[in-house]
């Protein structure tokens, strides 16, 4: 893969590079041509493809619109509606819980593998066989857990029969379905995850760890010492992509319980899709995402705030 | 075909996502003076029934070619939804009555009114009552019936006989919400538990239960359709004030209540599993699993059901028990096809929905003997070839020879009511609200009319 | 690529003490024990779903809880490659639709790869243009980009499909790719984090030897960068693969001469007769969409699981 990416030769004749003095005001000059033209693919796609749905998006949450009749302007009445409305609070509260136990744990899982990893082997065979979980599509992945996790006849329910705990209604019981789907998704991306963190020992410097031998250091003390202090700036950024991906839980639950048992697992992403797409209601449904994305920009902030690391050389 | 509820829905797949709006599809081409008419299903076992009918159909009418696109029940609804926002739905599609008046008040299809008297098609052909589903609250006609189905109880004939029952019983259940009457008796009986003591024994332990005398499938919602609405109705409840086109649910009525309190003590006594086992494995595999002896289902669910027969299950069927009223109670409902709104060949979209909703194409239909045709004629047809292949689906037809069926109730708000009754119905049957909390969600579902 | 050595392993002479040598093994062994743990709590899905879809469907919940398949056959393989007759499929509860996989294979190659190629390089540029350069608005810029990514998919989906249409891009794989191709707000933000940790050093001594931004870019920051460069396209890679929402949204279900897999796969499912699905299809039909996938990671896996790096970080 990586040879699609190294695009050949540079191009000669590229607008600002010949000249010669890096002095301070055409070095700023240049720069900015020169931002300009990185930027500008990138730029274009976000504007169309990001940034003007979006705006249409806060648009149509201003009005009342059922896809099969034109959009019309009913003012904020969407958000007072949004306001009062509980399920919808409802389901931002069990979209936390399924952040929180997603999240946490496979973070604490990720580190684990990552570490035991970095410390126990080099085998790449290993790492590939903690990736193949995410390499089968979502939907897939909720389908074939949804089944073997069944009350009666699934196969997980089989082995705790065995160690002698009684059956689980895994995805049928209102305080259940939301951990199991949270680990189900854990299943997914942990070897993910933990390859992302893996990456993040590997430049860890290897004289740190063999020093630390020295003075006498238990690994469990260089890891709380060393790999986590290190590990920070690669964990930020994990915990922002996945902390935002988790949020947006959705493809489990609409091919599993749809929101059930008595609304136990529905999630706000699985909330909007309702009203948009099986009641019409797009004007709400808009309202709902545009309250979505505060909160998650809220968090994000929050998030980077706390890990510091919007730190870099530049600022 | 039919409703298909949620809760099945492991079923429901990726499709159901999103979906925003569907493709340029459907639409309409005409190259050389030749007519090509999209037409969509979502029940791929009728695709062969219905194929036949298009090439007859085309032999008749060398000028117009129909082209079958089948798609499963979520993608069906979501990519027809999207046809109509670009403008290419299919010209003609199978409807659904839980779907078509929002469709109606979209104005998304066509009213065939004028069409219908111009042609003197007879709408009385039909099996009683099918061809009035299909007039909108607006008085218009808009579809012509294309088939029907009933609810029965499907059992393991194998785990009946070990228990003694014969089909003869099985035949004259009876059912009321005070005992539940030899019905529950026959629920009992055929309960076991791990030490092999059946339900109405003493000693019979409920927490281990190996197999249940009759499967939930889920709590069915506010329609109830396989679920609990032959109970409730033989009751002497109705869904609305009237049907169609009601404007009051009756979820508040005692009937109605007590109706479901005693279903939900099947499950207290052990011999119903509990709603946390209903997520997972669809209800027809648990029957061939011998996990459960009985349950009640639609006849769309023949096919699949008589196709796993293995050593350990013999699938058969019983008509419903009949209720305190002294008559079983199905739910009625039907199929049609509607013509999409914005068709660009209203003509061909016409003679196509005539020619599926005429004998010829019903007998067809019949022959296929995958689901039972509209008219009573093409009926005897399907009951005939099923009865070639085995299956005995008398339970199904016994309660449109009697008359003992009620219709599929049409309202508005259809996707909405579902949306309060689905969580209210959920903590009932799961045991965390007494069924009088219905009521209330009643009240939610009233104020959507007003 | 650091070797990778054992440091408690080569000092353990340093530490006489035996005792703690002892606890040191012991805690390996415990250390190896969780790690196969979680290798077999991956693993053994991918067993069952390899059990279901060697089992004949209408059998399968005859004996359910069966380790081996139940009532063995390649039914489920035949269906998903469209070798099996309507009858056939249907004995055994598929559907017997038919399938055109090695088309919708093609497709998926073309897509995934035309969206990893120009995703990864036009992310890589934006990345260096909010790492590297100065410019008026940049962290406001980047900071924008970096709320894209909190925007549900479901949000923009609509107004993206309409956007298709009016450029009567239905149907066709520009209208697949096109949303994907310029940028995605988590590529951007991951290659910004390794750009920011290039020694800057090297890339001023270039400038003055009179290496402009591009060949700069080009030979000095992509080349040093390749791990995590490799590392995002084959997560690209695999998250387009993946993708089923957006390419069933612009496809046409009556037209599939761009349909890609997965949209081939989701159909397939969801064209099971009623009832419960063509468990052991599906499973068959899973493993096989996920083959090119994993040989494309057993050919190349070993060389990027190995070289990921980040590099320089403090």
């Amino acid at each position: 893969m990586a040879d699609t990416v190294s695009v050949p030769t540079p191009r000669p004749g590229a607008p600002a590079g010949r000249r010669r003095s890096p002095q301070a005001r055409p070095h700023v000059r240049r720069d900015h041509r020169a931002a300009l033209f990185f930027i500008l693919p990138a730029l274009l796609g976000f504007g169309v493809f990001y940034l003007w749905p979006t705006i249409r998006g806060v648009y149509l949450s201003f009005t009342d619109y059922s896809l099969l009749t034109p959009p019309a302007w009913s003012g904020v009445a969407n958000y007072t509606k949004l306001i009062g409305d509980a399920s919808f609070w409802r389901s931002l509260a069990v979209t936390l819980e399924y952040v929180v136990i997603n999240i946490g744990v496979q973070t604490i899982v990720a580190i684990a593998l990552a570490v035991l990893m970095h410390r126990l082997t080099r085998s790449s065979f290993l790492r590939g066989v903690l990736l193949l979980p995410y390499l089968v599509a979502n939907v897939v992945v909720a389908l074939v857990w949804y089944w073997m996790a069944d009350y009666t006849l699934g196969v997980v329910n089989q082995f705790l029969g065995w160690i002698g705990f009684g059956p689980l209604g895994f995805f049928g019981e209102e305080h259940l379905v939301i951990p199991t789907i949270a680990l189900v998704n854990v299943w997914r991306h942990m070897g993910y995850t933990a390859l992302l963190i893996f990456a993040g020992l590997q430049a860890i410097p290897r004289s740190l760890y063999e020093a630390a031998a020295v003075d006498g250091s238990t690994e469990w003390r260089s890891f709380w010492r060393i790999t986590l202090p290190l590990l920070r700036p690669v964990l930020a950024m994990v915990l922002v992509i996945t902390v935002i991906g988790s949020f947006q839980i959705f493809d489990t639950v609409a091919v599993t319980t749809q929101g059930g048992p008595a609304d136990a697992s529905k999630v706000v992403y699985y909330y909007i899709f309702e009203k948009a797409f099986s009641q019409f209601d797009f004007g709400y449904a808009s309202a709902m995402g545009v309250a979505l994305i505060v909160i998650l920009a809220g968090v994000s902030l929050f998030q980077l705030r706390l890990l510091r690391a919007g730190e870099s050389d530049l600022s | 075909m039919i409703k298909k509820l949620p809760a099945a829905a492991g079923v429901a797949l990726l499709s159901l996502a999103l979906a925003a709006c569907g493709g340029s599809s459907g639409g309409t081409a005409s190259s050389g003076g030749k007519t090509t008419l999209s037409y969509w299903l979502w029940d791929a076992n009728q695709q062969p029934a219905y194929q036949q009918c298009a090439t007859d159909f085309q032999k008749a009418n060398p000028n117009i070619s129909v082209k079958i696109t089948q798609l499963g029940w979520d993608d069906y609804w979501t990519k027809l939804t999207t046809g109509f926002v670009s403008g290419s739905a299919p010209d003609v599609f199978t409807n659904h009555l839980a779907k078509y008046p929002e469709f109606v008040t979209k104005r998304t299809i066509l009213p065939i009114d004028d069409l219908v008297k111009q042609d003197k098609v007879d709408t009385g052909i039909y099996a009683e009552g099918l061809a009035d589903l299909w007039v909108g609250a607006d008085g218009k006609r808009y579809g012509l019936p294309k088939d029907w189905d009933t609810i029965a109880v499907f059992y393991n004939k194998k785990l009946t006989e070990k228990a003694g029952i014969t089909d003869a019983q099985l035949k004259e259940m009876a059912w009321n919400p005070t005992d539940g009457g030899t019905y529950e008796k026959i629920i009992a009986k055929l309960t076991v538990d791990k030490n092999g003591k059946r339900g109405d024994e003493p000693g019979f332990d409920k927490s281990k239960v190996e197999t249940y005398g009759l499967w939930l499938e889920s709590s069915g919602n506010g329609l109830g359709q396989t679920q609990w609405s032959m109970y409730a109705v033989s009751n002497g409840w109705k869904f609305t004030d009237k049907n169609p086109w009601g404007s009051r649910y009756n979820y508040d009525d005692p009937k109605f209540q007590e109706t479901i309190t005693w279903w939900k003590s099947l499950i207290d006594k052990g011999y119903m599993p509990p709603l946390k086992a209903t997520e997972g494995v669809a209800w027809n595999d648990m029957l061939s699993a011998g996990k459960a002896a009985m349950a009640t289902n639609g006849s769309w669910m023949i096919g699949s059901v008589a196709g796993a027969k293995s050593d350990k299950f013999e699938p058969a069927f019983a008509p419903l028990p009949t209720g305190p009223s002294g008559t079983r109670m199905s739910m009625f409902n039907g199929l049609a096809d509607s013509i999409y709104a914005g068709t660009k060949n209203k003509d061909a979209a016409w003679k196509w929905v005539k020619y599926l909703a005429s004998p010829a194409c019903q007998n067809v239909v019949g022959q296929h003997a995958v689901v039972f045709p509209a008219i009573p004629a093409a009926v005897e047809v399907a009951q005939k070839k099923f009865g070639e292949k085995g299956v005995d689906v008398e339970a199904f037809t016994v309660n449109v020879k009697d008359k003992t069926t009620f219709l599929f109730p049409i309202t508005d708000h259809a996707a909405q009511i579902e949306s309060i009754m689905k969580p209210a119905m959920d903590a009932v049957i799961g045991g965390t609200a007494p069924a009088s909390s219905l009521s209330k969600a009643n009240e939610q579902v009233n104020a959507l009319f007003k | 690529m650091t070797a990778v050595s054992m440091p408690a392993t080569k000092t353990r002479a340093a530490a006489p003490a035996e005792r703690r040598g002892r606890r040191v093994r012991i805690g390996r062994i415990a250390a190896w024990a969780v790690l196969w743990l979680f290798v077999l709590i991956t693993l053994f899905p991918f067993y069952w779903m390899l059990r279901t879809s060697l089992s004949n469907n209408r059998m399968l919940f005859s004996d359910p809880s069966s380790w081996l398949p139940v009532a063995p056959t390649l039914g489920g393989y035949e269906r998903v490659f469209g070798l099996a007759t309507l009858q056939e499929a249907q004995a055994q509860g598929g559907s017997g639709a038919s399938i055109r996989f090695w088309l919708y294979l093609r497709n998926s190659v073309i897509v995934a790869a035309v969206i990893t190629v120009g995703q990864v390089f036009f992310s890589a540029m934006a990345a260096y243009a909010f790492a590297r350069l100065r410019w008026p608005g940049r962290d406001k810029v980047f900071f924008l980009f970096l709320t894209a990514l909190m925007v549900p998919p479901i949000f923009i989906h609509l107004p993206n499909f309409e956007l298709m249409k009016n450029l009567g891009l239905l149907n066709t794989f520009a209208g697949i790719v096109l949303p994907y191709l310029f940028m995605t707000p988590f590529a951007v933000f991951f290659l910004r984090q390794f750009f920011l940790n290039v020694s800057r050093e090297v890339e001023e001594a270039a400038m003055i030897d009179g290496a402009g931004y591009p060949r700069i870019f080009f030979r000095l920051i992509l080349p040093m960068s390749a791990a995590p460069i490799a590392t995002l396209a084959i997560l690209t890679y695999i998250n387009s693969w993946n993708e089923y929402f957006w390419p069933l949204l612009v496809t046409d279900p009556t037209n599939d001469d761009v349909r890609v897999l997965t949209v081939a796969l989701g159909l397939f499912k969801s064209q099971t007769p009623q009832g419960s699905p063509d468990w052991a299809g599906l499973m068959a039909a899973t493993l096989v969409a996920a083959l090119p996938v994993l040989l494309l990671f057993a050919a190349f896996g070993k060389r990027i699981v190995n070289s990921i790096q980040f590099s320089g970080l403090k």
